[in-house]
């Protein structure tokens, strides 16, 4: 062990790996906070370039792109309400009504130290527990991903609380949207009306970038003749108190982060969603939520922020990648000729600390550049509509034609767009229409596993991981149903007293 | 005599004259090359065209550029890299999908994958491994089949209509054993479902099951190649452990290099005779080695003669096992 950590240190002590990952997290977070251009992309177009670094090198780059682009996703989410990237869409949710209130740099200061808390607790279980969450990982089997997405789709209840009937038209247009596709078993058309292009389902990312830019720019020209005047200079900051206040919040997000990242295929936009959702439900400010709290922004970046981390867990513990970026890149291992998994534990453990300790560096480095590159960023607000609003429709027609070079994607994201204006207009929530659109899916496909695997019902309650997660279940609905009466309650004696 | 002279040098200065031209007509790379791979970064096809650009591109001195189109199980940008101009500056990197197996199951595609694009070359070839969880009470192919025909048993795979799931289907189809197909979204997650055992079986492909195998974390029964893999030699052949039934059973996953249809032979030639110089460098033998792999490379010929076996076997096993046609 101590000679593997001589080993890493030698091989991590070079200029070259702290300049690779210094630039890795600028690019991330200027590609992340471009509309439409997600981490992945980031990722795969740096691939290229890292062929003839050293493996060790061209892995931290890899990884800065990748952290930087998911803590740039925010910057976007918050300032001009387009997810930057998928993750980032729970962030929009508070982000752009604290910027609409003049508290665009509280909520990116907040996003920033909320995703920095989380990144080192991802990287911490990363390297102390990677083995250990690797196993439990594995332990998730078609009945365990069951009920586990049952009691995620319990939080299109908290999300949408106000205006349940709409939350659920919301959740259910949202699952209609994704049974468009191949059916998994089968692998028959659903919904694709016989265009090649609806095959692969609904693209996600231009979907986002419609739902909530597209609406803002309409909503922009709609209104223009009627009033718009010039925000005012934004001086708003994030206080250690506002730290201590969201503290609960970011610590869950987190350890949700790092669970729902250990598990290969869950996703970092489910995570944050899921972090959202239960600091709204355990928050004294929970009514606050959706209206500009500077607590929901950093719920949500620490649930996507704590995924970074962890998505490594099953990659080099296991050798699998855990979601998109890291499929890239186990690509860019593939190149250099190393396997991740256990045996790269053995054949090359000074690589695999050296990694470590590249992306422990990587938290501060994306605090410091995070510190200065984002605040830069709130001098959008001070850019005049009629300015911002075209660049903004520029980057959604960039960033949706750019995910798969396909003008389709353009089509999906002008289609959503008008949706998302609807949406808008009939104050439907978006949050529970996205949660369904992501759950939904994985729902109906471990549903189908299990039922192709089981011999009898007892197999939907086989280990304790799914009593666990049939516990959560019933205590959220449970919970919810509580709330609601009682919200009912207060209602009806409201206009009494 | 005069008029001959005349004649000659008129002749001598046209054929310097078009000379040039028609050499430039032929000449391979004269701009960046656009390299299509009709899957998203990171997957193996990507990284075999990546490596393919990189080691191409330093010995041609022209950049290439690997474009990814994902998306309709690779159909689009199959579809896209088909209607691509046929100068030579666009290539594709095809495999057992795009001229396999997709032209078996879909009846929608918008491109022929005899009529649509020429033959390069081949590339390599992986196998599949047939792999069992390190917990499975089966320790040989044998013990497996007895297995089966005690229990139900279950198989893994990377989406309907994968090189790894139509393996599977072949299995069955030779065996005429039920074993109970489970897909699943790529490989990223039909792995950890094998891992961990979720399901008791996978026709996983040789570059991502070697780790595993080595690790311990599953057992290799079978290849499915006719050959033992050089990277697992204690490994037997489906056709050596399988019996009569087995006899002629073989898949791997191939990728071939393809240019849109009506691209000049001379440019095929060039092209071929740069994609072979490819295969020669030691870089790129160690990674088709890190991949399990075996170079293929020939002429195009051998690659149209393979597309054509492959559109054939592939039929047959969707027919046989009922798949349904998209």
């Amino acid at each position: 062990m101590l000679a593997n950590l001589q080993g890493a240190v030698d091989v991590f002590f070079q200029l070259q790996n702290f300049l690779a990952i210094a630039a890795g997290v600028l690019i991330g977070l200027f590609i992340g906070a471009i509309p439409g251009l997600s981490a992945v992309m980031g990722v795969a177009l740096v691939l290229p370039f890292t062929f003839h670094m050293d493996p060790v090198t061209s892995i931290l780059l890899l990884v800065g792109i990748y952290k930087g682009g998911v803590l740039g996703g925010s910057i976007s989410a918050i300032l001009i309400r387009t997810p930057g990237t998928p993750a980032a869409a729970c962030t929009t949710l508070d982000g752009y009504p604290m910027t609409q209130n003049g508290q665009a740099t509280r909520a990116l200061m907040g996003a920033l130290y909320a995703s920095c808390t989380a990144d080192l607790v991802s990287n911490i279980c990363l390297i102390l527990f990677a083995g250990v969450l690797a196993s439990i990982a594995l332990k998730f089997g078609p009945p365990e991903f069951l009920w586990l997405i049952a009691f995620s789709l319990t939080i299109v209840i908290a999300i949408s609380s106000g205006s349940q009937v709409k939350g659920m038209i919301s959740a259910l247009i949202g699952v209609i949207f994704s049974l468009v596709g191949l059916d998994l078993v089968y692998g028959t058309e659903r919904l694709t009306f016989g265009n090649l292009n609806l095959m692969s389902g609904i693209s996600f990312i231009p979907m986002l970038v419609g739902l909530f830019a597209l609406p803002e720019i309409l909503e922009f020209y709609h209104k223009r003749a009627q009033e718009h005047s010039a925000r005012a200079l934004d001086r708003s900051k994030f206080t250690l108190e506002d730290y201590r206040k969201c503290a609960p919040s970011i610590f869950r997000g987190s350890f949700i982060g790092v669970i729902v990242g250990a598990i290969p295929g869950a996703g970092a936009t489910a995570a944050a969603f899921l972090s959202y959702g239960l600091a709204k439900r355990f928050s004294p400010n929970g009514d606050k939520f959706g209206k500009g709290e500077v607590e929901g922004v950093c719920a949500s970046e620490a649930g996507n922020n704590g995924v970074a981390g962890a998505t490594m867990i099953p990659l080099l513990a296991l050798g699998v990648p855990g979601d998109v970026v890291t499929a890239v890149i186990l690509g860019a291992f593939t190149i250099h000729n190393l396997a991740p998994g256990p045996l790269l534990f053995q054949t090359n453990a000074d690589i695999v600390y050296a990694i470590f300790l590249g992306v422990m560096f990587s938290s501060i480095v994306l605090l410091i550049a995070g510190r200065f590159v984002m605040k830069s960023f709130a001098v959008i607000t001070r850019v005049p509509g009629e300015l911002l609003m075209p660049i903004v429709f520029l980057f959604c027609l960039f960033g949706s034609y750019a995910v798969a070079n396909n003008l389709f994607d353009v089509g999906v994201m002008l289609f959503f767009g008008v949706i998302g204006f609807a949406f808008k207009k009939t104050q439907i929530p978006i949050a529970p229409f996205i949660l369904a659109f992501i759950l939904a899916p994985k729902f109906e496909d471990n549903l189908r596993r299990s039922l192709l695997i089981a011999d009898d019902w007892t197999y939907f309650f086989r280990s304790p991981i799914c009593w666990v997660f049939i516990v959560l279940f019933v205590a959220s609905l449970v919970w919810s149903a509580r709330h609601e009466i009682k919200d009912a309650k207060i209602d009806r004696q409201g206009p009494q007293s | 005599m005069k008029l001959t002279v005349k004649s000659l040098s008129a002749a001598i200065i046209a054929s310097t004259m078009m000379f040039p031209a028609v050499s430039a007509a032929d000449e391979w790379p004269t701009e960046t090359i656009e390299l299509i791979v009709s899957y998203g970064a990171g997957g193996s096809t990507d990284t075999t065209a990546r490596k393919i650009a990189d080691i191409l591109s330093s010995q041609t001195g022209e950049s290439i550029v690997v474009q990814n189109f994902p998306g309709a199980g690779g159909t689009l940008g199959t579809t896209k890299a088909a209607g691509a101009p046929n100068d030579g500056n666009t290539l594709f990197l095809g495999q057992i999908s795009s001229h396999g197996i997709a032209p078996a199951i879909y009846t929608s595609l918008q491109y022929d994958p005899v009529d649509s694009f020429e033959p390069i070359g081949r590339v390599y070839s992986v196998p599949n491994v047939l792999v069992v969880p390190a917990s499975s009470p089966a320790d040989t192919y044998e013990e497996l089949l007895e297995l089966a025909k005690s229990e139900k048993l279950t198989f893994a795979s990377s989406g309907v209509g994968s090189s790894v799931h139509l393996s599977g289907e072949l299995f069955k189809a030779n065996t005429g054993l039920d074993i109970v197909h489970v897909p699943y979204k790529g490989s990223g997650e039909a792995i950890p479902a094998l891992l961990g055992a979720q399901v008791d079986m996978m026709f996983d492909n040789a570059p991502s099951a070697i780790k595993h195998i080595q690790s311990g974390a599953v057992k290799a029964l079978a290849v499915t190649t006719a050959e033992r893999s050089p990277q697992l030699p204690d490994v037997p052949t489906i056709q050596e452990v399988g019996g009569a039934s087995m006899s002629d059973f073989e898949v791997q996953a191939w990728f071939g290099m393809f240019a849109p249809k009506g691209i000049s032979d001379e440019k095929v030639a060039e092209i071929n005779k740069a994609l072979n110089a490819v295969f020669e460098t030691d870089d790129f033998r160690d990674f088709a080695v890190s991949r399990a792999a075996t170079i293929d490379g020939g002429s195009p010929e051998d690659l149209r003669a393979h597309v054509a076996n492959e559109l054939a076997k592939w039929n047959d096993v969707v027919n046989t096992a009922g798949i349904p046609k998209k």
